[in-house]
């Protein structure tokens, strides 16, 4: 995909390139990364939209201040950048947790019988984000990260700092909460009309 | 088979969502690119600074240096002309070694006997 001009170059090139001054690669880096980083933040904070810009930016001026000392082969950008993201998310939740509970969640679609027909991939996804703001914080993280990122279970050991192991068991162990959240949703989100 | 079927009901939430981006704002996007401008490092601007510029730090800066130049060339000045009433406190044949009555190489010669 031809974000930029410097397609050809991978994360860690272009941010070698950061730390030597080059604006090109500052460009290329907030058009490449902004998307990810917010992405996930969203899908970890519960669809917040404006925490999940805080945290983006939080996350990415972090990477800027760690570019001049970064050493390239050790990590990647992109399993550093998920890393501190879902910590600022996570740290977020419990400051958030602690001061107004789980109201914050946003509601699926309940008021809405049509929307199951008009909107029904749309509806699917606000139910599964519910539903996953149900899982405790490492298993959302990891369902997140393995079933909507498409991350590899080794990347996503690295970026959690557990063994693969443990990612295979957190995965399961969330799946089988969403599907016990959202077994008793399936028909009015049209589930039945699929098969 | 339960679980079976209720796997492929998860992959089409899954895919809902997959397919449902969060894709940020123009607005954020514009602020994280400034800030990654305002934050990158100017080119040239980490190169080691020279022996010189070292040494001056080393020495407390340039009023550190020019203070250390300035007792340096006040020992020099002393010593080729010395001010003519120190020798009433310090007489040059009182200084010598022997008048200290001290040896310096004393227990070099003990150590040299001694084989």
């Amino acid at each position: 995909m031809p974000y930029d001009a410097m397609s050809e170059c991978d994360d860690e090139e272009l941010l070698a390139a950061y730390a030597r001054g080059d604006a090109a690669a500052a460009r290329a880096l907030t058009t490449r990364l902004t998307p990810r980083v917010f992405g996930h933040a969203y899908r970890m904070l519960g669809g917040d939209r404006a925490e999940a810009e805080d945290v983006t930016q939080d996350a990415l001026l972090r990477l800027w201040r760690a570019a001049p000392d970064w050493r390239s082969g050790e990590a990647k950008v992109t399993t550093w950048l998920y890393r501190v993201t879902a910590n600022l998310c996570i740290d977020r939740m419990r400051k958030r947790r602690g001061s107004t509970d789980i109201d914050q969640v946003p509601e699926p679609v309940d008021d809405a019988p049509s929307a199951a027909q008009t909107m029904q991939e749309a509806a699917r996804a606000e139910a599964l984000q519910a539903a996953l703001m149900d899982l405790p914080e490492r298993q959302r993280q990891a369902v997140i990260l393995r079933h909507i990122e498409g991350l590899s279970n080794p990347e996503i050991a690295q970026i959690m700092d557990i063994n693969v192991r443990a990612v295979e068991s957190l995965t399961a162990r969330g799946k089988r909460a969403l599907e016990a959240i959202l077994s008793g949703r399936r028909d009015e989100l049209g589930y039945e009309d699929d098969d | 088979m339960t679980e079976r079927k209720d796997d492929i009901g998860l992959d089409a939430f899954f895919a809902a969502a997959r397919d449902d981006v969060p894709l940020p704002s123009g607005d954020l996007m514009a602020r994280i690119q400034a800030e990654a401008l305002a934050e990158m490092p100017v080119a040239g601007a980490r190169a080691a600074p020279g022996f010189w510029a070292q040494l001056r730090d080393a020495l407390g800066g340039w009023k550190g240096a020019a203070g250390l130049a300035a007792a340096c060339a006040c020992g020099v000045w002393i010593g080729i002309s010395p001010p003519e009433g120190l020798s009433d406190y310090w007489q040059g044949a009182e200084a010598g070694l022997g008048a200290l009555g001290l040896d310096p190489v004393s227990g070099y010669d003990l150590a040299l006997f001694e084989g």
